[in-house]
């Protein structure tokens, strides 16, 4: 660095003293003038093995995009019926047993959801056009009754004698299986304050579905004349203990 | 150092110290205030990690639950510290690059207030509650324009500076620097209006939060940090550029690959099937420009290892593309789509490898910047050397252990939560257990240098520094300088009749 106390020229102002000025220059720039100078760019050539690890990394990405499949394949990340395998090691012990009471009483209160449009999400009809199903006789008494009333429907007086505003209940046996009968009668009798405490199984729906069809007046609804006459009694075949252990969505005993 | 032909002129060196003190308070006002959101920053991660391991710590108030401390946390270390770092650099290396003194300094010191302001309205808003849940764009949603706006005041002097510069030659370190000085504005308005002006589908919106964060992380801080890489090793060191071709193929590759990157967080997720993969892919091709660049960069200084180890700013600079290469190779290794991608997309390895782009590289180059940049500005030389050394060394052992516990951790945690055959709490909590003891003890390490740094720092603003016109090295011995002998800066420097020679 030339220093600007080697100037040998003297200053021709002599107000200034030149060796201070520009020492107060170089105080100035002290920091800034031991800074290197950036130098040109080096070209030295690229070596192999960046080139080699560059490429091995482009390997790498060009097997991800390969694996990307075509552009819009929703099926790739949604498959088709799809199921998700078991965990390793686990067995498939299925959903927890519920006693057969609960188990029946869940099922039916799903298909009462038919009925809750007349007869009323409680059970209590209006008093006027619906007759209560809590505490009914026809409801809680004999198994076969209730199965008749709930296959055919009814019509004129009920078990109280008094006949409603509708006057009659239609037939709600289209389609029904013996499991959706057994159940929706497990929980009729046992909801809404009804205690009965057992449950219908399916065996008793069956049958009842074979009374029903051979009622003498097949496909009209069921009076309280018919009911008291013939159907005053229970259904045939076995009973659940309302204790057992069943599953609950295929209703079978759980070993 | 005495050798005519690396001597600038005079004239030149006085142009510098010029642009130097031009720049004077809004650089030392950045870096200052960078230093001590970093410092709020760790408090408040050493609380969320802490959280991670005894979920009963400080559990009664609201305002320190995990879920806020974290995002406070980042959100602190991203817009407190690691953009005003960047702002204090853009604007002095622009400037001296261009060869142009400062002449908006108040504006853009107003306008680092108003930024300040924004960020603790931020903060703690979303320690009150109010966070808006999008990954590092937490902030109430008021605050984005401010941001932007203030972004706009304090970056478009060295727009112009570039515009008004000398014709000639344009150094690789103003490529990297105005390339992500308008990158960012594209980034983080396409995410804001987007997310908070015209939202659509929630999907889709989270994959541009995703798209946002990645993007801020490789086309803001990374071609920050490099930028100011290429800048500072050639300075110090006195070498030129290992390879120019090299260090296009660097530039170009980032700007062409990075764009992508960031969608596959959405891995499994109802978007187009090639989005994920498209992102996995061009993360991984990361690897291309950041290897490059840390290859020509490391060449450059390392034909000098004594100069590596007695310059703070080299030694900052040079861990950090250590850190650059570490998060190079994580980039490939935990964006694999058939094993990796799925244990490391909702565990603590995200966090690691954010981690080691802010803080491994882009932190550690800053530092460096810092170490070189502030003595030029305040004219003062660093106080201590051994604070320094502490500085480095609690930084690189505590980053270190935060790198390696988060993305190991963090592929544990995957690996127990994809174990779904097993309870949470016992497969994926447990195993994260351990690793968030490490991380909360690592940042407390990390914290602890960086009071010290922010104090350091603040005493060189105040000019309480040395006054002496050696810098200061990290060696016992000054008596054989390069520099010639030591003078005092101010009152009998080498400039006065007694001490020239």
């Amino acid at each position: 660095m030339s220093s600007p106390s080697q100037n040998p020229k003297p200053d021709l102002d002599e107000t200034i003293n030149v060796t201070q000025a520009h020492g107060r220059v170089e105080r100035e720039t002290a920091a800034a003038a031991r800074e290197k100078r950036i130098a040109d760019n080096g070209h030295e050539q690229v070596s192999l093995w960046v080139i080699a690890a560059c490429g091995i990394v482009l390997l790498i990405a060009g097997g991800v995009l390969g694996n990307a499949g075509t552009l819009f394949s929703y099926n790739s990340t949604f498959k088709e019926g799809y199921v998700r395998d078991k965990p390793p090691g686990v067995a498939d012990e299925g959903p927890k047993p519920k006693t057969a009471l609960a188990a029946y009483s869940t099922k039916g209160a799903k298909i009462y959801s038919k009925c809750s449009g007349c007869h009323g999400a409680d059970g209590k009809g209006d008093g006027v056009n619906f007759p209560s199903l809590a505490g009914s006789k026809w409801v809680v008494g004999d198994t076969q009754k209730l199965a008749m009333i709930v296959l055919n429907g009814v019509q004129g007086p009920i078990s109280t004698g008094k006949t409603y505003g509708a006057g009659i209940m239609p037939a709600q046996g289209a389609g029904m299986s013996p499991e959706d009968l057994a159940t929706l009668m497990t929980y009729l009798r046992n909801s809404f304050g009804n205690e009965v405490g057992d449950v219908v199984s399916a065996e008793m729906a069956q049958a009842a579905m074979d009374v029903s069809a051979a009622r003498e007046k097949v496909g009209q609804a069921v009076t309280s004349e018919e009911i008291v006459a013939n159907h005053m009694t229970m259904l045939p075949g076995e009973t659940i203990a309302p204790d057992t252990l069943v599953n609950p969505i295929t209703l079978a005993p759980a070993e | 150092m005495s050798s005519q032909s690396t001597n600038p002129t005079g004239q030149d060196a006085l142009l510098r110290a010029g642009i130097d003190r031009s720049l004077r308070h809004p650089v030392m006002f950045f870096l200052t205030s960078a230093a001590a959101w970093l410092a709020v920053s760790l408090i408040l991660g050493i609380i969320s990690s802490a959280k991670v391991h005894s979920p009963g710590f400080m559990d009664g108030c609201s305002w320190f639950t995990y879920g806020r401390t974290q995002a406070a946390h980042v959100n602190a270390l991203v817009y407190g510290w690691g953009f005003q770092a960047a702002f204090g650099v853009i604007i002095w290396l622009l400037s001296r690059l261009s060869r142009q003194e400062c002449r908006a300094a108040g504006l853009i010191l107003t306008a680092g207030h108003v930024w300040n302001f924004a960020i603790s309205v931020g903060v703690l808003g979303i320690l009150a509650g109010y966070g808006t849940g999008m990954p590092w764009m937490e902030f109430p949603a008021f605050t984005w324009p401010i941001l932007l706006l203030t972004y706009f005041a304090i970056v478009v002097w060295s727009f112009v500076q570039f515009k008004v510069r000398p014709v000639g030659h344009v150094y690789i370190s103003q490529w990297y620097l105005m390339a992500a000085m308008t990158w960012f504005p594209w980034i983080f308005i396409t995410a804001n209006v987007l997310l908070h002006v015209m939202p659509g589908n929630p999907v889709m919106a989270a994959g541009i939060n995703a798209w946002y964060k990645s993007s801020l992380i490789f086309l803001f801080f990374t071609p920050i940090a490099l930028g100011t890489a290429f800048y500072l090793t050639p300075k110090v060191s006195g070498r030129p550029i290992h390879s120019y071709s090299l260090a296009k193929l660097g530039f170009w590759s980032l700007a062409i690959i990075m764009p992508w990157a960031g969608m596959q967080k959405l891995a499994g997720a109802p978007i187009p099937y090639f989005i994920p993969y498209v992102g996995a892919a061009s993360t991984i091709l990361f690897f291309i420009p950041a290897f490059t660049a840390a290859i020509n960069i490391l060449r450059t200084a390392l034909s000098d290892p004594d100069l590596v180890n007695h310059s703070p700013t080299l030694r900052f600079t040079m861990a950090g593309i250590v850190g650059l290469i570490v998060m190079a190779v994580a980039a490939v290794f935990l964006n694999l789509p058939g094993s990796t991608l799925t244990w490391t997309q909702f565990s603590l390895s995200g966090y690691g490898f954010e981690i080691l782009a802010l803080y491994a590289f882009f932190s550690f180059v800053m530092f460096g910047a810092i170490y070189f940049i502030v003595p030029r500005v305040t004219r003062r030389e660093w106080l201590s050397r051994r604070l320094i050394k502490m500085h480095f060394f609690f930084s690189v052992y505590g980053i270190s252990m935060i790198a390696v516990a988060a993305i190991f951790g963090g592929i544990q945690q995957g690996i127990g939560q994809e174990a779904f055959d097993q309870p949470w709490q016992e497969s994926a909590a447990q195993r994260a257990v351990n690793y968030g003891w490490l991380i909360t003890i690592s940042w407390a390490f990390i914290l602890f240098s960086n009071i010290f740094f922010f104090l350091h720092l603040t005493v060189m603003w105040l000019r309480l520094g040395r006054r002496s016109t050696h810098p200061t090295l990290l060696v016992a011995d000054h008596g054989h300088s390069p520099h010639g002998e030591e003078g005092d800066i101010d009152n009998c420097g080498p400039g006065t009749a007694s001490a020239a020679h």
